[in-house]
């Protein structure tokens, strides 16, 4: 009972936030482009609940559509991971062997670096921008999946029924598909949920570094990054941005956790994921 | 361990104080790549050597008027094709050894060696001999008159005459004749430079100069609100704002010599037209730009910086400053340019250029220029710039105290840095005589014409020329601002316990 | 232990370390924008003829397989090349950057693990529903407040709250012990909330599994006193996952010590790999990656042995 009213909690608190994110250009926000000069560097008032920022932008327009930023490429990227490291996971543990070994020692060798290192190797090669911080993330996160994936398919790869597929002479295909994925689902769906909320946190690191979002995108880590070089005189987009940033990776992080209470109870000690 | 142990150790951790007597702590965003003052040109490289560890023959003063550096005085000839500097005498370098004309001499053909590839060897092209006289008198003779050789050799370091064979070793361990010896140096962490007890003019009062190498703006703003930096050199107009009446600080302003611009590819089909050209000056509003990018604190920008007040023109001269858009659109309906133009505009990383950036982005877009922004790396930027892979660029160029300096090399055709691929015949007859002329008179009528002509259709949109600030926390007195950033003012300064 | 055990993992951690080298070499490379462009900077004279000498005194101007080959082969002797600017062995660069991240690293584990305990204890004594949504709700804010912001908003805090400390920069223990450990206050309070948020947890749910195990029962019927009991069981029963975490956890400390280095104006290895990056010195960036990897690689390997010294049934 307990831990539905906390998976509840956690469900309607990301809801929330992807709900306003989805909606945000018909629920009468602000232009979150729209530079008045005369506006800038105003504390929060009535016209501007948060405040603005250096450009005289609203900052809560800028923060709604921020998170329309975030989800969409930490959505795009961990989705990308998942179906790269989960195949490569799966399949892995289906087949064994030789190439078993090699594709996973070359996951070692990717997982090997900081996460943030390879980030930044990755978008050095093409650039920064938005798009690029999403796919460093799914390579850093590639490995991660294929990983996490492989040890429980491994499991479900030894049981009898996988077993009993194969002796009736079901194609590979069909086993991993049918056999193997549907059983491996409470585990993506609460890594997911858990990496997504990594995910944002890398996003926003790279976005501070300047590696990620470029202006004038409305980008939490980037509103964080411009917010910092005003930290003495107007706090307000640095702090309500780095609030934001918390919120998000918090109520996937609190889903994640929710979700791996109410579907597996014995899967607590994993640890949790991290930039 | 108990817990009241732990609290006073934590206590005493935090009450001890680190200051040691008389150094100046100052605080930079980057550690230079190098020491070497004939290879360097980042701005945070220069502030700590220029005027500190190194000096030329001649300097510039804050002002910029050239004053008697390493030269007491000199004599140029009739036909101003031979010039005759008279050296201080008594001076040491920080190894001991005595600074004469040999030494000058080695420095200079150092710069011109190509094996150093010194950027600075443009400086003093026109030099084709350099005689020692005797040990205190070097004489230059020039293959054509050449009007900014006095503020040129300001720029250029005096090093051991050793060091002509020696490419390595001033990069790390710089030997110079300055009021500072380098003395330590952390990567990443800080350099430190000591107070020279051989100093020409007597040891300064400053025993110890440390530059910390603080990557975050608003780390090193807290640093010195806090009283853990001394000086944040050279600061941001955004920063600036922010430690304007906090409480201590002091900021020191002049007119910066550096100006923010946008570049213009000429070889772009819609930006080859000039009237295209004057059109994109004509939507930018400079004063717009400067309230939102810099906070209001700079002036619109002509060609050349007023603080080059004997050559620079007021922008009231210049048509295209006054912002008109329906002007605009009739120049490029004009020019016959179809609407909407699209370009790419590659952007320096800078909070202010990227500022700029989006700022012009929404003005030239009244006048149907659609540019998208490209926010680019500092290497990716400079490899775009070089080979000039934009349609439009914004970035901030260091300013030079002569015309010909910064004139010649960006806007000749085929000029080192006309990345633009600017070439107008006029515009190099006007250089030319700007350059080989010595008489005053004539250089300035050249270089108005040129301001004039550069302003409204040339490959660059000068935007701004910030002020150029230095935020000083109480303990330091005596400082004076200097419009090319230099720090020479230092071996003056005092500071308190 | 058994020796076939151990051998397997010295081949696994040399594939990976080759495979890394490899990666680094290439990733550096694909950069755009080389390390020649960059020396010879915005405004200044560029000529085919100095690029080509810059690019031959770097040695750019051979095949990339000779390049690599050159690299490894000088590698593998101890010998990683100098830095393109400076001109210093890349060895001596590193190893003045190494103790700061070593030192920041090695307190937030210490700190991080060290605290966990204490506070998972505590943590697992506080039972009811209260205690159990605060503590959840605590470990996960922990884990999710982003490591930079923290940094900045502290800096921010104590110098309002204690105006001329010193609390940016560095200053090696050997000069200045107190200095040092002042400096490292913040950094590693912002560096090890996370790990320290996920291990107090872990260390909390060990204990209440083990609180609940017969053994603890009998422990506590025959006499034994109740924290020693919870220490000495539980903790046992916590170690294979701690353990474990701890060494993930590494890796995770690397990559955000290059963010909060930053932030507090620390000379560390993240710094430096930044700067090496962005104005591509290739074998400054080549070496640091490496080292920082095969730190990493190196703390896992060891808890891979520790690991199957504990639960000998692992190196089967």
């Amino acid at each position: 009972m307990r831990r539905n009213r906390l998976l509840s909690f956690a469900i309607g608190l990301v809801a929330l936030q992807v709900l306003v994110a989805l909606l945000a250009p018909w629920l009468g926000f602000q232009d979150p482009f729209r530079q008045v000069m005369v506006q800038r560097i105003k504390p929060p008032n009535a016209l501007n609940l948060l405040g603005t920022d250096q450009l005289g932008r609203d900052v809560l327009a800028r923060i709604v559509y921020g998170y329309r930023t975030s989800l969409m490429t930490c959505t795009a990227s961990v989705a990308l991971a998942l179906v790269l490291g989960g195949s490569i996971g799966m399949i892995a543990a289906y087949t064994r062997g030789w190439f078993d070994r090699i594709v996973m020692r070359l996951m070692d060798v990717l997982f090997a670096f900081p996460i943030l290192l390879l980030a930044i190797g990755v978008i050095a090669i093409i650039g920064p921008n938005l798009w690029s911080a999403a796919l460093a993330i799914a390579v850093v996160y590639t490995p991660i999946f294929a990983r996490l994936l492989r040890g429980p398919a491994l499991v479900i790869c030894e049981s009898e029924y996988v077993l009993g597929a194969k002796a009736v002479g079901a194609s590979d295909a069909r086993i991993i598909l049918t056999h193997i994925l549907p059983n491996l689902v409470s585990v993506i769906l609460v890594q997911t949920s858990l990496l997504l909320s990594a995910a944002i946190l890398v996003e926003a690191s790279l976005s501070f570094l300047g590696l990620g979002a470029q202006p004038p995108v409305p980008s939490l880590g980037l509103m964080l990054s411009e917010g910092r070089n005003f930290l003495l005189l107007a706090p307000w987009p640095a702090i309500f941005s780095g609030l934001a940033i918390l919120f998000l990776s918090f109520g996937f992080n609190l889903l994640g956790d929710a979700l791996r209470d109410t579907l597996d109870p014995r899967m607590r000690s994993v640890a949790g994921v991290r930039a | 361990m108990t817990k009241h142990r732990f609290a006073a150790l934590l206590a005493s951790t935090f009450l001890a104080s680190a200051a040691t007597a008389a150094t100046l702590d100052i605080a930079v965003d980057t550690a230079p790549a190098g020491l070497d003052p004939h290879l360097i040109t980042a701005f945070n490289s220069v502030l700590i050597v220029q005027g500190n560890i190194y000096q030329g023959l001649t300097d510039i003063d804050p002002g910029l008027a050239v004053q008697p550096g390493l030269a007491t005085s000199w004599d140029i000839s009739e036909d101003g094709l031979t010039y005759t500097f008279h050296l201080a005498s008594g001076v040491t370098f920080h190894d001991g050894s005595t600074f004469d004309a040999e030494d000058a001499a080695a420095s200079l053909r150092r710069v011109q060696s190509p094996e150093t590839a010194s950027p600075l060897a443009s400086r003093i092209s026109p030099v084709v001999g350099i005689e020692v006289v005797d040990p205190l008198t070097l004489k230059l003779t020039l293959d054509a008159p050449f009007a900014p050789l006095l503020s040129s050799l300001a720029g250029i370091a005096m090093v051991p005459a050793e060091m002509e064979t020696d490419k390595e070793a001033l990069q790390m361990a710089p030997d110079g004749t300055g009021p500072f010896k380098f003395a330590d140096w952390t990567p990443n962490g800080y350099i430190a430079l000591e107070a020279f007890d051989g100093y020409r003019d007597g040891k300064p009062q400053i025993d110890e100069v440390k530059f910390h190498f603080v990557p975050e703006a608003a780390t090193r703003q807290i640093g010195l609100v806090s009283g853990e930096y001394d000086m944040l050199p050279a600061v941001d107009p955004a920063t600036a704002l922010q430690l304007q009446g906090q409480p201590g600080v002091t900021l020191e302003q002049t007119r910066d010599l550096a100006y923010t611009l946008i570049g213009m590819n000429v070889t772009d089909p819609a930006l080859a037209d000039p009237k295209v050209r004057e059109a994109v000056n004509l939507l930018l509003n400079r004063d717009e730009i400067i309230a939102g990018a810099l906070f209001g604190a700079g002036v619109p920008a002509g060609p050349l910086s007023p603080a080059l007040t004997e050559w620079a023109l007021p922008t009231s001269d210049f048509s295209c400053y006054t912002p008109d858009v329906d002007k605009a659109k009739a120049l490029i309906a004009e020019s016959g340019v179809a609407l909407p133009i699209k370009l790419r505009m590659v952007v320096l990383p800078r909070q202010d250029a990227k500022d700029i950036a989006q700022i012009a982005q929404q003005q030239l877009a009244a006048g149907g220029i659609e540019v998208e922004l490209i926010n680019q790396e500092i290497g990716d930027f400079v490899q775009s710039w070089k080979n000039s892979d934009f349609g439009m660029f914004v970035s901030a160029n260091g300013g030079n105290p002569d015309p010909d300096q910064y004139f010649y090399r960006t806007f000749y055709t085929g000029g080192s840095t006309n990345v633009f691929k600017y070439s107008d015949a006029r515009v190099d007859d006007l250089l030319d005589t700007g350059r080989n002329k010595t008489d005053m008179a004539e250089r300035k009528a050249a270089y108005d014409e040129l301001q004039v002509k550069l302003a409204c259709e040339g490959p660059i949109a000068h935007i701004a020329y910030a002020n150029l600030t230095t935020a000083v926390g109480p303990k330091l007195h005596g400082f004076v601002i200097h419009p090319m950033g230099r720090l020479s003012s230092l071996k003056d300064a005092v500071l308190d316990d | 232990m058994t020796p076939k055990f151990l051998l397997g993992r010295l081949i696994d951690l040399a594939f990976v370390m080759f495979g890394v080298s490899i990666l680094v070499f290439l990733m550096i490379r694909l950069i755009p924008g080389d390390a020649v462009m960059i020396m010879l900077g915005a405004n200044t004279e560029i000529t085919p003829d100095r690029v080509a000498e810059l690019e031959h005194r770097l040695g750019l101007d051979l095949p990339m397989p000779v390049q690599y080959a050159h690299w490894i082969g000088g590698a593998l002797r101890g010998d990683f090349g100098t830095s393109i600017w400076t001109g210093r062995p890349v060895t001596e660069e590193i190893a003045s950057a190494i103790g700061p991240t070593f030192e920041l690293t090695f307190l937030a584990v210490l700190v991080g693990a060290g605290l966990s305990i204490p506070i998972g204890a505590f943590m697992a004594q506080a039972r009811g529903r209260g205690a159990e949504v605060a503590v959840r709700v605590g470990a996960i804010a922990g884990l999710t407040i982003p490591s930079f912001w923290l940094g900045i908003v502290s800096i921010l805090f104590v110098s309002k709250l204690m105006p001329g400390v010193s609390m940016l920069g560095y200053v090696p223990f050997s000069e200045d012990p107190l200095g040092n450990l002042q400096r490292m206050v913040l950094p590693v309070f912002a560096l090890c909330l996370p790990m320290l948020a996920n291990l107090s947890r872990l260390v909390r749910s060990a204990m209440l599994d083990a609180l609940g195990q017969d053994y603890i029962r009998t422990a506590k019927a025959k006499g034994a006193g109740r924290r020693r009991v919870v220490y000495r069981h539980a903790l046992r029963n916590a170690l294979i996952p701690f353990v474990t975490s701890v060494g993930v956890s590494v890796g995770y400390l690397l990559g955000g010590a290059i963010v909060v280095e930053q932030v507090f104006a620390i000379p560390g290895l993240g710094r430096l790999v930044l700067g090496a990056i962005s104005e591509r010195n290739y074998p400054l960036v080549q070496a640091t990656i490496l080292t920082v990897t095969f730190a990493f690689v190196l703390v896992n390997f060891i808890v891979d042995l520790l690991y199957a010294t504990i639960d000998p049934r692992v190196t089967r």
